[in-house]
């Protein structure tokens, strides 16, 4: 982060970082300034992306933005700095996020600490209309593989099917498939046929075997 | 013909919306109460929701010539909010008792959970205490298992299955409804659940035995005209009026007449619409008296 952006707002996420680092800043609030690191793709060098690859092999990053990024390491700051309090600060990031925010967020779950307190929130985000706060969770993002239960996981694989998200972003998903979501896979295709629609042609992904 | 649009989400419409569907022959709406798009995380916000179903928008479809009922409920997706579903559960009473309000509802499944299980079934308990029909909800996704155990659930609490309206149908679901002795509700979407021509077709070769539609017009697209619009198709494809008014009007009516709460009565002759009414110091006016 610290070579992108315009130097006004790099000179910002610095002091919030070191602030929060010290603890004298406040967590909800740098979270929402973030936005003036902007939307432009963080677009990782090679050498970038090999460093992020021995760290966090799972963890895809073409889909983040500058403020993606500024948000992930701002959270990271507050969790080291006040690890006791750090679930009630991200929850709040979450709640009081709009909707730039809450994406931000979702995007990084993967790299937060104490995954289990964050998860009832990440369930109950897939329940949104908002494609892009779906997305965010749903795609190249190794949360829901490594927590989700499998009755969540499997409504999310149907859910992505249902909004015409290729279960290819889907990180994990060949390692999680089971009984219960061919059966709900292949009962989807049954109801699209009865409607006369058309059978996405990815669903064989969600298979455990082929019909 | 006189139409019923027995699921349409007014709140989220407009006042031309309200114009076109008394031009279209819609004489009275069912309102159900459902999910707003944006999770709601305060139990106030269901008070000044239900109060707004029962309150403003009742009167805005009066000024319209449409007359509007609501169901009250607390739906499958909010169900699901641990914070939340006790609160709005405890509010439902008191609302459940009110004028115009025909059934308890929209309740069912979304992502089939416990607590989402858990809510509906104490919902049931609720329409019998109250004396109300119930309105489920079935889900997008896994949608036949959604609809099994919908039933499932009705028949092993003993809830008497002709107080329950299905919605949401398609071409799997309606069978096993039908089997049961439940009501069957279609919703014609342009895009997705069922469209006019498959609509007819169903109709065709099921008939109109416990059959509804509606519009389940919403802040999603959606069109609060599919109502009359399937009525077209459906004559388009040589179904005869009598089966048509069934559809659209007795089937609807009878249902929801069981909560002792539909009055349809006067119907026939449109009442005067006075616009300079007045609910609460507001009319549907914008200055112009």
């Amino acid at each position: 982060m610290r070579s992108r952006g315009d130097s006004a707002a790099r000179i910002w996420f610095d002091e919030a970082l070191t602030q929060l680092a010290d603890d004298t800043g406040e967590l909800v609030a740098s979270y929402t300034k973030a936005r003036r690191l902007g939307r432009a793709p963080l677009s990782l060098s090679a050498a970038e992306k090999n460093g992020a690859a021995q760290l966090l092999p799972d963890v895809q990053f073409d889909h983040w933005t500058l403020e993606d990024a500024g948000r992930a390491a701002l959270l990271l700051s507050a969790a080291t700095a006040r690890p006791d309090s750090f679930v009630r600060a991200a929850t709040d990031c979450y709640d009081q996020g709009d909707s730039a925010e809450q994406q931000s967020w979702l995007k990084s779950t993967a790299l937060l600490p104490e995954p289990d307190q964050l998860l009832a929130i990440v369930i109950d985000a897939c329940r949104t209309n908002i494609l892009p706060l779906f997305e965010a969770i749903a795609c190249e993002n190794p949360f829901p593989a490594r927590h989700f239960p499998e009755r969540n996981f499997n409504q999310m694989v149907l859910k992505a099917l249902f909004n015409k998200v290729a279960l290819s972003r889907i990180t994990g998903l060949a390692g999680r498939r089971n009984a219960d979501l061919t059966r709900m896979a292949a009962d989807y295709a049954s109801e699209r046929r009865a409607a006369g629609r058309m059978v996405p042609s990815d669903i064989g992904l969600a298979m455990t075997e082929t019909p | 013909m006189k139409i019923f649009d027995p699921h349409v989400h007014m709140t989220s419409r407009t006042t031309d919306d309200y114009e076109a569907m008394a031009a279209a022959g819609i004489v009275a709406v069912v309102e159900p109460a459902f999910w707003l798009g944006q999770p709601r995380t305060f139990v106030g916000s269901f008070v000044d929701y239900f109060n707004s179903l029962l309150g403003w928008e009742r009167f805005r479809a009066s000024q319209f010539g449409i007359r509007h009922f609501c169901t009250i409920g607390l739906n499958p997706k909010e169900s699901n909010n641990p914070k939340l579903a006790d609160d709005v559960l405890a509010l439902l009473p008191r609302y459940l008792d009110k004028d115009g309000v025909v059934a308890v509802g929209e309740i069912g499944f979304d992502d089939q959970t416990d607590a989402e299980e858990a809510c509906f079934a104490k919902q049931i308990e609720l329409a019998r205490a109250h004396n109300l029909p119930i309105l489920i909800h079935t889900p997008h996704r896994d949608k036949k298992r959604g609809t099994i155990r919908s039933i499932e659930l009705v028949r092993s609490m003993k809830f008497p299955e002709e107080r329950v309206l299905v919605d949401h149908n398609n071409e799997e679901t309606l069978p096993i409804v039908l089997e049961s002795a439940c009501w069957a509700g279609h919703t014609i979407y342009p895009n997705t659940k069922m469209d006019e021509t498959r609509m007819a077709a169903l109709v065709k070769k099921y008939g109109s035995d416990r059959i509804i539609v509606n519009s389940a017009a919403d802040w999603g697209i959606s069109d609060p005209l599919k109502v009359p619009k399937t009525i077209d198709v459906m004559r388009r494809h040589g179904i005869d009026d009598d089966t048509i008014q069934r559809i659209v009007w007795n089937n609807p009516v009878t249902f929801f007449a069981q909560s002792g709460k539909l009055d349809v009565s006067g119907i026939d002759a449109r009442p005067a619409i006075d616009r300079g009414q007045q609910y609460a110091t507001n009319s549907v006016l914008r200055g112009e008296r």
